[in-house]
């Protein structure tokens, strides 16, 4: 299996730093690159496109889910996953339209192994 | 103060059977482990029945709402939770004469962590009936409105004016919404009405208005439905929880009682000679929330419709 | 003034905007519309500068709501929801959906915000205990109506430090600024840092 480049977007240090820790645990070898906005994260997936995009809703500036939807719009084979305390039917129903899954924070090693688990096979 | 350690058990047993109020206990699997009398009074579901049930067997409609995140607080956070009867209307089927009432008791709730030795926390669900305090607090609100119409009325013909139809529109917009309720407007116009005070004078233009508005909002039935003076001789009902059918026949029943007044009308474009409306209606669909605007929008586009059609006539539409 | 470093301090923003944003998701299934809550920030101060924080320009008429809760266990401390008086009322209204001004603020819209307190409270609370993995008991809400300096004195006697949560609360278009404050002695403000770096250590894999 080669290995995966996973983009964390999320404006807490220490959210991406579990996140980026908890991938490493499962796959050592696997690469992450991080963004704390919105506006960061698209012009990371222009530079170098990930093969999953872990995205924060809660940000100040553009948002999770703005940055989503571009995300898509550009790069709609790249999977998205909506991270979020906040499970309501809106973001149920964007997340549907968009075509893109969500994860109930807080993050956990079993939660990003779920994540992940399509990139292996 | 004790009863001996042998009568205590028994003793609780009958005090928990007496209290008015309802004690459902759940062990950490949400299991009833126990009914008391109170509950079992007003549901028409004995202990027997219910010992050993799932709760959420039981009452499935809970799951995943307030209810069930209370008891995930009380057994996993230790923490109690209240469920105040505001913002929970009567979450439980609880009657005051089960079988025999359609409304269920007013409800407040209060779900709170039970320790218990050698076995995982439980939790206990408290249920007080409070329908009497809500209906005396209805009853305040009552009076406090009419209190406020006052200055929510209109000066000429006593009806309900602008700033109170704006008022009550968001909140019956809100409540339709929220309950997926079906919400209908009528906008009401006088036919020829420039012409009837060209014709015959201001001030029993003027008379026309207040016997016209006084004719229509006579018919209005429920306590939530609301006329206002819209305009100069423009006037709009608000019909909550109404669907199309009824409000179209509400429309019909108000444009009838207009020309039965039979107010002479020498200007008027129909053959009647009488002073006539004409009415648009819009609904709301049950579970199809629109903008206010929308809602207007439409009501007004449905009343171009039954002038254009001419005149003294009713025309429904639904909001884009 | 005890504080946090950068790190520690972008933890416990990052366990309250959980504990809060569940508190958001049970608040939209109450009414049927999208609620978004979130804690832009917090800070540290001793009780003189919260009270002066929360009265705002003209403190002699500023009034307060706040919902308090108070908890022990494996740590002690007292928690309180408040709003400005004027804005509790918009947020009572916006969850009832129904207008009703001060005075006629009944029991009944006072026990709605109750609710809201208790939803609130215990949601950032139980995250806080959830990802220490520590044991705590919690009270029912009480509701409060005065000055900030009254709503800080009447619910604890300690002289304590407040942790001082911004709240961010978004219902309908609508936004409201509130505060979370938790009122700490020193023994559970250095346990707060301990459990906070313990979580971080736990998360990298350290611990």
């Amino acid at each position: 299996m080669t290995a995966k480049l996973i983009l964390i977007v999320d404006d807490s240090r220490v959210s991406r730093m579990m996140a980026r820790q908890y991938i490493a645990n499962l796959h050592e070898d696997w690469q992450i690159d991080e963004a704390a906005t919105g506006e960061e994260a698209l012009e990371r997936v222009q530079q170098k496109v990930p093969d999953l995009v872990l995205m924060d809703v809660n940000m100040p500036g553009m948002g999770g889910i703005a940055a989503a939807e571009q995300i898509r719009a550009q790069l709609p084979a790249v999977p998205i996953s909506l991270l979020t305390a906040n499970v309501q039917t809106a973001t149920r129903e964007r997340a549907s339209q968009l075509g893109i899954g969500f994860m109930e924070k807080p993050i956990t090693e079993a939660r990003i192994a779920q994540l992940i688990a399509p990139l292996e096979g | 103060m004790h009863a001996p350690p042998d009568n205590r058990l028994p003793l609780l047993e009958s005090v928990l059977s007496a209290v008015s109020l309802g004690a459902i206990v759940l062990d950490g699997e949400r299991r009833i482990v126990m009914w008391n009398g109170w509950m079992a009074r007003h549901s028409a579901r004995s202990p027997d029945e219910m010992a050993g049930q799932d709760f959420f067997a039981v009452f499935p409609e809970l799951r995943g709402h307030r209810v069930d995140a209370a008891i995930q607080q009380a057994l996993y956070n230790n923490f109690p939770s209240l469920l105040s009867q505001t913002l929970n209307k009567a979450p439980f089927p609880l009657f005051a004469r089960p079988g025999v009432d359609q409304e269920r008791l007013q409800q407040a709730v209060e779900v709170m962590p039970i320790p218990v030795p050698n076995a995982p926390r439980h939790c206990l669900i408290q249920i007080t009936d409070v329908s009497l305090a809500v209906g005396r607090e209805k009853l305040l609100r009552e009076q406090a409105m009419v209190l406020r119409s006052q200055t929510f009325s209109d000066g000429l013909t006593g009806i309900a004016n602008r700033r109170h139809f704006d008022v009550a529109m968001e909140k019956e917009h809100r409540r339709a919404k929220r309950g997926g309720l079906p919400l209908s407007l009528l906008m009401i116009d006088i036919d020829n009405f420039k012409a009837y005070n060209d014709h015959y004078g201001h001030q029993k233009g003027d008379q026309c208005l207040i016997q016209v508005s006084a004719a229509l909002a006579a018919i209005l039935k429920r306590p939530g439905d609301l006329m206002a003076r819209y305009g100069g001789e423009e006037f709009a009902i608000i019909l909550p929880e109404t669907d199309v059918d009824q409000a179209t026949l509400m429309a019909d029943a108000l444009r009838l009682r207009a020309s039965e007044l039979a107010i002479p009308h020498e200007r008027s474009s129909s053959e009647l000679r009488l002073v006539t409306v004409s009415i648009g209606i819009a609904t709301q669909l049950s579970g199809q929330p629109v903008e206010i605007a929308a809602l207007i929008g439409a009501a007004d586009r449905a009343l171009y419709q039954a002038k254009r059609s001419g005149r003294n006539r009713i025309h429904a539409r639904l909001p884009d | 003034m005890f504080n946090l470093s950068e790190l520690e301090n972008d933890a416990l923003v990052e366990i309250f905007n959980i504990g809060v944003g569940q508190a958001a998701s049970s608040m939209s299934d109450i009414v049927n519309e999208t609620v978004r809550m979130s804690v832009p920030s917090i800070s540290f101060m001793n009780r003189t500068d919260a009270g002066r924080l929360l009265a705002g320009p003209d403190p002699a008429q500023e009034r307060i709501c706040g919902v308090s809760q108070n908890y022990d266990g494996a740590f002690r401390t007292e928690a309180i929801l408040m709003f400005p008086e004027d804005k509790s009322l918009e947020i009572v209204r916006l969850m009832v959906g129904e207008a009703v001004p001060l005075k006629e603020l009944t029991e009944m819209e006072q026990e709605a915000m109750c609710e809201i307190g208790n939803i609130i409270l215990n949601s950032c609370v139980g995250t806080l205990a959830n990802i220490f993995q520590r044991e705590l008991r919690g009270s029912l809400p009480r509701y409060h109506l005065g000055t900030s300096d009254e709503i800080l004195t009447a619910t604890s006697s300690q002289d304590g430090t407040v942790l001082m949560l911004h709240i961010d609360f978004v219902v309908e278009r609508q936004q409201i600024h509130g505060y979370v404050a938790f009122i700490l002695g020193m023994s559970a403000l250095h346990d707060l840092k301990d459990q906070i770096n313990q979580y971080i250590a736990r998360a990298m894999g350290q611990a």
